[in-house]
């Protein structure tokens, strides 16, 4: 028994981490955090974000910095993790002494990180974080240059409904913030427009096991499986499927955008959709130096808004410097500005106004948009 | 009926794996007396192996499987001879073993890491699927489930009948006396070593091919394996695998009724359930 207690012991000390302390500012560059996923969960995508924003530092360098300092970025794993995001973020804050950070990447990074960046008046710019709860998560200091959740689920639940005309539906939905805020904002629109939701199951984001729940799915006899997960655990998720003959269409959501899923899937991934945000055409030089950083790999969707967040943030801090008072006002302020993934408005959340999104499926062995 | 017949194949592939992880910790155990963390990294070591073996160098599934298994043995050999050999020499405390065995666990899976990255790893897409009384398995989990049957048996025989295996059971009843009869009990501790470890490099082995890799596999599947020795008694060969089996079908008939993100709860309201009333375990030692 003893032995058990102190098993306990062991895991809550390894769980408990210090963080701390004096803030340092000024010097001679300007500092800039960045905490996305660059290990676990997604890291795939924050590495592609962070070659993105390396590409945009230096640009911006290249032309002489910020009135004449040159910008300093400290690139933190967040692990898609809301504890690690925040020690990331205490330690951007009170170590470094950062004006803004880009990121996370994850939801529950950037609504981990979001209380205190606005505390700290630091601001908090994330260029993938989708979960609607974002937008009141922090109104003066915290701002994305991607739509929010409630945008993508509406327009997958009513071209589920209307242009594939299924009827039943199943939810199956990783628990963290993004999955849980897109498949309930799928849930009410999809109800709304008179869809039925047969069965609705959850996992854990580092489950690799989703049998059980896809048996409860497959008993509930949908139409169509929408499944709300990140890379690691769709790949076995659509596995397991296929292994328990389900054969319902299945629709996902924008994580699925990364070419991993669907390297891993193979032939068992035939035939599934998607939604991701609609504009792909980069320029060249983009690609180009993203070849030359990332080889191969395809661009991730995030990275250019992630180019692009660090381009806006730089042009507002031409005019404001390192207040940050200033930088949110004219952050705020963006109306139309044309970057490389999107032309972006911000209101007075922090949010953009608009989006667009495309259907994509896999087919063939190729990823291709519907259509 | 479907879905009765698939949760039951469902249980039985979750209790096979937790029993291949649960026979070689509870094996440590008996003749080490202390929770060996290690473990876990020993089961993602035997994936990660394989992966190398048939991914990078190119040989075949059969072999790469053996020596992957052969890998995770030595290294949980290792782990005793340059660790946990020199700190029992010094009388350290089973506390001192558990934390240097974490210590262990977290320093090899970030070495893991380095090597193979933090991606999920996937072995092959195709699989063959058998219907079994309309509830469907692939090859690889019936070949797990029918490993943990036969390794269970084995296991069972080798305590029982050989030498090796006596020399086990003195040391489990007391190591003072084991060693006065003339058992060198660091030489059998190393073999058990290399034994469980190898065991558990199966189940890595098994989960890579059934699901995937990661390198921090290990935690999940040992804490599973843990449970299930508590549940099934602390020492005993077929209390590892009888507590498997009772977890693997609490925590998947458990998930039918109420919804599926419950399903780790299930398995620790059991444990605890087991350490108040029953804490010596279903099978005595």
């Amino acid at each position: 028994m003893k032995k058990i207690l102190g098993f306990a012991a062991v895991i809550l000390a390894a769980a408990l981490t210090v963080s701390g302390c004096t803030r340092k500012g000024g010097g001679e560059t300007i500092k800039i955090g960045f905490i996305g996923p660059l290990t676990g969960d997604l890291a795939y995508a924050g590495a592609n974000m962070k070659e993105a924003v390396e590409i945009a530092r230096d640009e911006i360098n290249g032309k002489g910095g910020i009135n004449g300092k040159k910008l300093e970025v400290i690139f933190e794993d967040g692990k898609c993790d809301p504890k690690e995001a925040a020690n990331a973020g205490n330690k951007l804050i009170n170590i470094d002494g950062v004006t803004a950070i880009i990121g996370g990447v994850c939801s529950s990074e950037t609504l981990a990180v979001a209380p205190l960046a606005e505390k700290s008046k630091v601001i908090l710019f994330s260029a993938a974080s989708t979960n609607p709860a974002i937008t009141q998560a922090g109104d003066d200091y915290v701002f994305r240059d991607v739509p929010s959740d409630t945008f993508q689920a509406i327009y997958a639940a009513r071209y589920i409904k209307i242009n594939l005309n299924k009827q039943r539906v199943a939810l199956l939905k990783c628990l963290s913030d993004w999955c849980m805020g897109v498949s309930d904002a799928f849930k009410s629109e999809f109800q709304k427009a008179g869809g039925v939701v047969t069965a609705e199951e959850s996992f854990p984001q580092d489950s690799r096991d989703l049998r059980s729940q896809l048996v409860k799915i497959k008993a509930s006899d949908p139409q169509l499986i929408y499944f709300v997960s990140y890379t690691e655990a769709s790949i076995v998720g659509i596995k397991q499927m296929k292994e328990l003959g389900i054969k319902s269409a299945v629709f996902g959501a924008d994580a699925w955008s990364d070419p991993k899923i669907w390297e891993s899937v193979k032939s068992n991934g035939e035939g599934s959709m998607w939604v991701e945000p609609a504009n792909k055409n980069y320029p060249p030089e983009f690609i180009e130096a993203m070849r030359k950083k990332a080889g191969d790999k395809v661009i991730n969707v995030y990275a250019p808004r992630a180019y692009d967040a660090m381009k806006m943030l730089a042009m507002v801090m031409n005019r404001a410097g390192t207040d940050t008072g200033l930088i949110k006002k004219g952050l705020r302020n963006i109306k139309n500005y044309q970057g490389i993934a999107d032309n972006y408005t911000f209101d007075a959340h922090g949010d953009i106004t608009g989006a667009s999104y495309v259907v994509r499926t896999y087919r063939g062995g190729k990823m291709i948009d519907v259509r | 009926m479907g879905i009765l017949s698939q949760l039951i194949l469902n249980s039985l592939i979750a209790g096979a794996v937790y029993t291949l992880m649960a026979l070689g910790f509870n094996l440590i155990y008996s003749v080490t007396r202390f929770f060996n963390l290690a473990h876990g990294v020993a089961a993602a070591a035997g994936g990660y192996a394989v992966f190398y073996l048939t991914h990078v160098i190119g040989l075949n599934v059969y072999a790469g499987a053996v020596l992957g298994m052969v890998s995770a043995g030595i290294l949980g050999y290792g782990f005793d001879t340059l660790v946990f050999l020199r700190l029992r020499r010094k009388k350290t405390s089973g506390m001192v073993l558990l934390v240097a065995s974490l210590g262990i666990l977290t320093s090899v899976q970030a070495a893991i890491a380095i090597l193979f990255t933090n991606e999920f790893q996937t072995f092959s897409a195709d699989q063959t699927i058998h219907t079994v009384l309309g509830g469907s398995i692939t090859s690889i989990q019936a070949v797990t489930v029918a490993f943990s049957v036969i390794i269970t048996l084995i296991l069972a025989v080798i305590l029982r009948k050989t030498m090796f295996g006596k020399a086990v059971n003195a040391i489990s009843d007391d190591v003072e006396v084991a060693r006065i009869v003339g058992i060198n009990s660091d030489r059998i501790t190393g073999q058990v070593f290399f034994i469980g470890s190898a065991i558990a490099g199966l189940a890595g082995i098994l989960t890579g091919f059934d699901t995937g890799l990661e390198p921090s596999m290990g935690m999940g599947l040992l804490l599973k394996g843990v449970i299930a020795c508590i549940i099934g008694g602390m020492g005993n060969v077929y209390g590892g695998a009888a507590g498997s089996m009772v977890l693997g079908f609490a925590e998947n008939f458990g998930i039918w009724k109420i919804p599926g993100q419950w399903k780790d709860a299930i398995s620790f309201v059991i444990l605890v359930a087991f350490l108040l009333l029953r804490p010596q375990g279903i099978l005595k030692k």
